[in-house]
């Protein structure tokens, strides 16, 4: 009889252990190079180390299936850009975690850019031009180049003549330096990052808008998860900054680091999704999923 | 030999020349298949690798099209591109494109010059039959352009359909530059390999003739040694093989040595001939001589007992006499004979017609019809030695024929030769005596020197002349004799 206790305590705590052990999974899309495989390793390492959990990084093509991930629980926090985040949900599936800092603050711009030959020197230049957008989900990549549209008083529609995806700030970066595209907009964060790393691209693009700052696509944990989990992760990621391993990979993400911001960082963003009608315009542009 | 006259080559050298020229043609020609065929093959491989990368393209296209991701269009374009080798003479991609039914561009490898979504606008006229042949298939098809040059290409091109609904178009266009370089270092190896074979086949070309013509040749200068006359100097030709070559060597080596053996023969012959012919004149002179000094000698024993035998001295002078002439005419015919040299004098042929006249006062008291025929050129002038053989020929004629007999002399040109044909109806010549007519010494006349008709063949013989006799007994007898002409003048 002692020896089926025995039995039972050897076999139970291997099913608790597994519930315990469920990793917790991070929705990310291409904020920073979706290629950098093995800094998403390494950081998932130093994430499992602070945290004591197991990490798993999500990677998707779009806004759009990061936001599915989140809505239907497939995943625990998410990095994704301001203009989801702003987006009204019925109900709300996320909230606000953690915004990193970039240069000394939360903000960012978006970089409306043309090949560096190019004649255009307005966004009004590019007017039945080809333009090449981020992601139909991004802020810097299409929602704030529609307000600029929006702005002129033209039909988003029929501005340019082409349009294109390409779901990837960096993509858009080259879609305009091989000049498949006359224009496109990109996340300043990304440019610069590729502008470091990569200045054969960025050398073939010229900035010829810069947007006012927008709150730094935020990292969100959905509503549902533990909240000591969030607390957690909360602090593993602002206290990235306290020590070297962590200082080391912000700076490969060339981040000062995370902070905690109020909401009211993205109002910028939801203003703009506010005065800016995209849907009817989306239906002709991309064939969604 | 002379090198522009092909026909006086030497055959060594015309069948190392076939031989060179046959293996090149052979060579060349199957070299030029090879060349032709690889090329056709690597055309044909390069053809099919750019539909494979064209339908490679497809399979995704509809899809992304319908989606409107013109980035991932041009993005799959890209890839497949970068793909292929860029170094130098890539059979890579030049262009590539995904357009749509009506011809506007969905992607564009060279986006710069092709932007997407205007109609795609060919820049020539090569370019605008490409584009509508393209256009207008609806099966996977290979196109290409200037298929021998360095610019050519070949270029693969896939329409696309979705549920049978024809969506546009996909062409992928690969350069033939390292086909073409490809191609021409194969040909440049096989053209390579081709001459080091002439080469060679050439080399052994002019051995194996040399070896089959060294006994020909030969064979030719044994021959042309036989037509100067030497053939003692004759080494045999060595025979190593047992062919055809082979059998003429040893026959004409037979033959080689036959002919010396006769040569050598001959010589004696001649030797010997020259020998008798000697001994005869040498005989015929002791004869000759011998005898009338026999009948001397016993006249002048005869006076020496009867010195004062006026009778007798008035019967055997005479007698005396008569024998001496008829040895200092032996001795001078003998002479005349013997010391017949070329003669370079010449006559005019009327110094002949003058022989007419004499012969008749020759004729004495006999009724002789002589008939005179000259047919010749009055200015034809003839070696003097011709009046001589005439006047003998004419002399003879007249004393063997009988009263009221017939002489007839003719005279024409043949050619460089003038014929004299003397004709007489005597009794003719017994068929028995005819060849020793010419010889010295031999005579049918009691009184004959035997020596008349020996001088006639030395002087004819001496002219380089021909003389023939016709004889029947009882018909009478023609002497046929041609000698050359002068055809200068002689000063």
């Amino acid at each position: 009889m002692r020896l089926i206790y025995l039995c039972l305590l050897l076999w139970l705590p291997p099913t608790y252990a597994a519930k315990a052990e469920q990793p917790i999974r991070f929705g990310l899309t291409a904020v920073v190079l979706t290629e950098n495989l093995r800094f998403l390793d390494q950081w998932s390492q130093y994430l499992e180390q602070k945290m004591g959990r197991q990490i798993e990084f999500v990677l998707r093509k779009s806004y759009r299936e990061v936001m599915d991930l989140v809505t239907a629980g497939g995943i625990e926090f998410a990095w994704i850009c301001g203009y989801p985040y702003v987006q009204k949900r019925t109900p709300e599936s996320l909230e606000l975690l953690t915004v990193p800092v970039y240069r000394g603050a939360p903000r960012y711009h978006s970089y409306i850019i043309v090949h560096h030959t190019s004649p255009y020197n307005s966004f009004t230049d590019l007017q039945d031009k080809i333009f090449a957008f981020s992601d139909p989900d991004s802020n810097s990549g299409f929602l704030y180049p529609l307000s600029l549209i929006a702005e002129q008083d033209e039909d988003a529609e029929t501005f340019f003549r082409h349009t294109f995806f390409t779901f990837n700030h960096a993509e858009t970066v080259q879609a305009v330096s091989e000049q498949v595209a006359d224009g496109g907009a990109v996340d300043s964060y990304i440019w610069e990052y590729l502008a470091i790393f990569r200045p054969d691209i960025t050398e073939q693009t010229r900035i010829i808008k810069k947007s006012p700052g927008f709150g730094f696509p935020p990292i969100v944990s959905r509503l549902g998860v533990d909240h000591t989990t969030v607390k957690l992760m909360k602090q593993t990621l602002e206290n990235m900054d306290q020590d070297p391993s962590g200082k080391r990979l912000l700076a490969r993400l060339k981040l000062d680091g995370f902070a905690h911001y109020s909401d009211s960082l993205f109002n910028g963003i939801r203003a703009l999704a506010n005065t800016t009608k995209r849907n009817n315009l989306l239906s002709n542009m991309i064939a969604t999923d | 030999m002379q090198l522009t006259q092909p026909k006086t080559w030497p055959l060594a050298i015309k069948l190392s020349l076939t031989i060179t020229t046959v293996v090149a043609a052979v060579g060349f020609m199957i070299g030029g298949v090879m060349i032709v065929q690889d090329w056709k093959r690597f055309h044909d491989v390069l053809g099919e690798k750019a539909l494979l990368l064209s339908e490679s393209i497809a399979t995704t296209t509809p899809k992304a099209m319908l989606r409107k991701d013109y980035w991932q269009l041009y993005q799959s374009l890209k890839n497949m591109a970068s793909r292929r080798p860029k170094s130098k003479g890539n059979h890579g991609v030049i262009t590539a494109m995904v357009l749509d039914a009506e011809g506007r561009i969905q992607a564009h490898l060279h986006p710069a010059d092709n932007p997407m979504g205007l109609p795609f606008s060919p820049s020539n006229r090569l370019e605008q039959e490409l584009y509508e042949q393209a256009m207008s298939t609806r099966a996977p098809i290979v196109i290409s352009s200037d298929s021998f040059s360095k610019t050519g290409f070949q270029e693969g091109v896939v329409p696309l359909f979705s549920d049978q609904k024809y969506l546009g178009v996909v062409r992928v266009r690969l350069s033939i530059a390292q086909l073409y370089e490809k191609a021409t270092s194969t040909a440049i190896l096989i053209l390579a390999l081709i001459f080091c074979f002439v080469i060679i086949g050439s080399a052994l070309g002019t051995i194996v003739s040399r070896r089959m013509v060294k006994p020909l040749t030969a064979v030719t200068q044994g021959l042309e040694a036989v037509g100067r006359g030497e053939m003692t100097d004759f080494s045999p030709i060595p025979v190593k093989e047992r062919d055809e070559i082979g059998r003429l060597s040893v026959t004409f080596n037979q033959i080689m040595a036959e002919l010396a053996e006769k040569k050598m023969l001959e010589e004696e012959i001649a030797m010997n001939e020259k020998l008798v012919a000697l001994g005869r004149i040498t005989a015929g002179v002791a004869h000759e001589v011998n005898n009338p000094l026999a009948g001397l000698l016993n006249c002048i024993d005869t006076l020496r007992k009867h010195p004062n035998d006026k009778d007798l001295i008035d019967r055997y002078l005479p007698v005396i006499d008569q024998g001496l002439h008829r040895i200092k005419e032996i001795v001078h015919n003998l002479l005349v004979g013997l010391k017949i040299e070329g003669g370079e004098e010449s006559i005019s042929i009327q110094r002949i017609d003058k022989l007419h006249d004499l012969i008749t006062a020759e004729s004495g008291d006999k009724d002789i019809d002589i008939i005179w025929v000259n047919n010749t050129d009055q200015n034809l002038h003839i070696p003097s030695k011709t009046e001589q053989i005439v006047c003998n020929l004419l002399k003879n004629a007249v004393e063997i024929v009988a009263d009221g007999g017939t002489v007839i002399c003719s005279l024409h040109q043949s050619g460089p030769f003038l014929i004299i044909e003397v004709s007489d109806n005597g009794p003719g010549i017994p068929s028995n005596i005819r060849n020793k007519l010419f010889d010295p010494f031999f005579t049918t006349k009691p009184d004959g020197t035997g020596l008349g008709l020996w001088i006639i063949y030395r002087l004819v013989q001496s002219m380089e002349g021909v003389i023939e006799i016709k004889s029947e007994e009882g018909q009478g007898t023609t002497f046929h004799v041609a000698i050359p002409v002068i055809t200068k003048k002689a000063a």
